[in-house]
């Protein structure tokens, strides 16, 4: 996700793929957070993103469209700890050009395990870790995806501002979710020999893999939050299951890239909104890049995503193991 | 057409004939939430998103002061409700703390407030 971004706008090819989130909801006390569509969530929970798309131009000159149609599946294995799969189907085409141009495939599948490791319902505090990683070789050659792995340590967080005093009651139904990660290249070079068809001469491109400092998050203002637990202001229905959003994305390279062009912070900020139910949630988001390395254009991305715990509580919808669920206790 | 029964499929299942039971949140509540009233009310009354288990659902109400000012809960399907003493000008907290059908444990708290 992260990873995938930066790097193409490093090395260059078309491929310029926008990160999709790996994320789930979380209720921590009175809050809720939603599954977030571009930056990574502290949510560990059972989940199905069905589809995550988006559409955006690359950064490359000229710009290519970019289509990408993600699936992502978070399965808790215990209460606390889920295994999250993530394959990305992308469609790269001429904007104008003839019908059926462009490159299509799978991106490199990636993956997440991710465990909650504190839980604060007085404060709406949440704090997850988790091991990104992008398998090399397991796209599409024609998207000219990484052969190499990229394994990202990864430190989610999220916080609700429900603690506020009653001064700012209005500020209460903020909240901010965090993402940090240090994406590692299985190996430091990828060296890409090619051959000329005509002449024979073979042409050696020898280039560094950098290193990442993945960072990203979203401030949120939930409307379910606002009706529930500060104000009940009486607003239609559909009004009350809004969660207004401004979402970033951003990669920064850290290390081993001497020799490279554009080395520079690069992403998206994402404002958007979601709308929540009880058992699924829709979003859309616009993608703007905040540089001329992290894309042309304004993009957009929206995303179904379903909530398999309350779908499914006694099957698909709850830990593989655990032990009986704790009752809530009387007062 | 074919666009129009996917988002219907979709929006069905957030209808009240789904055979799942999500967590259950607070829907809306008597005083309402973040609320003034002119005078104590007789009791209050909490409505959630999904049935609850009545042993294991249970909610109260303090006074500013943290001492309970609420008599008793009883909860039948979707709709908690507490008795509540005569209560005098000022703010009250409503803790609630509830168990859904489903095993989902939920809980949070609001304010309402008396004649202010």
């Amino acid at each position: 996700m992260f990873t995938r971004l930066a790097r193409a706008v490093l090395c260059g090819p078309a491929l310029a793929l926008i990160p999709l989130g790996a994320g789930a909801h979380e209720i921590v006390g009175n809050r809720f957070f939603p599954a977030t569509l571009v930056a990574d969530d502290p949510g560990v929970n059972d989940e199905l993103s069905l589809p995550t798309a988006s559409l955006f131009k690359t950064s490359d000159i000229p710009s290519v469209n970019e289509l990408d149609i993600a699936v992502e599946f978070s399965k808790r294995i215990t209460d606390d700890f889920a295994l999250i799969v993530q394959p990305t189907w992308t469609h790269l085409y001429v904007p104008g050009g003839p019908l059926g141009n462009g490159a299509s495939g799978f991106q490199n599948l990636e993956t997440t395990a991710k465990y909650r490791v504190y839980k604060n319902a007085e404060h709406e505090f949440v704090l997850s870790v988790g091991l990104v990683a992008e398998w090399a070789n397991t796209g599409a050659k024609s998207l000219s995806v990484d052969t190499f792995t990229t394994y990202t340590p990864t430190l989610f967080f999220g916080k609700g501002l429900g603690d506020l005093p009653d001064a700012v009651w209005w500020a209460r139904p903020l909240a901010v979710t965090g993402v940090f990660g240090y994406a590692i290249p299985s190996r430091s070079r990828t060296i890409i020999a090619t051959a000329d068809p005509d002449s024979g001469d073979v042409t050696v491109d020898n280039s560094p893999n950098p290193r990442f400092f993945n960072w990203g998050g979203s401030i949120q203002y939930s409307m379910p939050y606002l009706k529930t637990a500060v104000n009940d202001l009486g607003l239609p229905d559909f009004f009350n299951h809004l969660i207004p959003l401004v979402e970033a994305s951003l990669q920064t390279p850290v290390s081993n890239f001497a020799g490279l062009d554009n080395v520079k912070t690069t992403g998206t900020i994402n404002p958007g909104v979601l709308w929540v139910g009880d058992y699924f949630q829709v979003g859309v988001e616009a993608i703007i890049p905040v540089s001329r390395q992290s894309g042309t254009s304004v993009g957009m991305i929206a995303q179904l995503h379903l909530y398999l715990d309350d779908l499914f509580p006694t099957t698909i919808g709850k830990p593989i193991f655990g032990g009986p669920v704790t009752p809530a206790k009387p007062f | 057409m074919r666009n129009k029964s996917i988002a219907f499929a979709f929006l069905a299942l957030n209808a009240s004939a789904m055979p799942a039971a999500a967590h259950a949140s607070l829907d809306h509540s008597d005083p309402r939430v973040g609320n003034t009233v002119k005078s104590s009310p007789s009791a209050v009354t909490l409505w959630f998103t999904q049935r609850l288990e009545p042993a294991f659902s249970s909610a109260q109400v303090t006074n500013a002061s943290g001492a309970v000012v609420s008599t008793g809960a009883s909860v039948s399907g979707t709709v908690m409700r507490l008795g509540v003493r005569s209560l005098p000008p000022g703010t009250y907290r409503v803790h609630w703390k509830v168990l859904s059908v489903d095993t989902h444990t939920t809980e949070g708290n609001f304010t309402f407030r008396v004649g202010q």
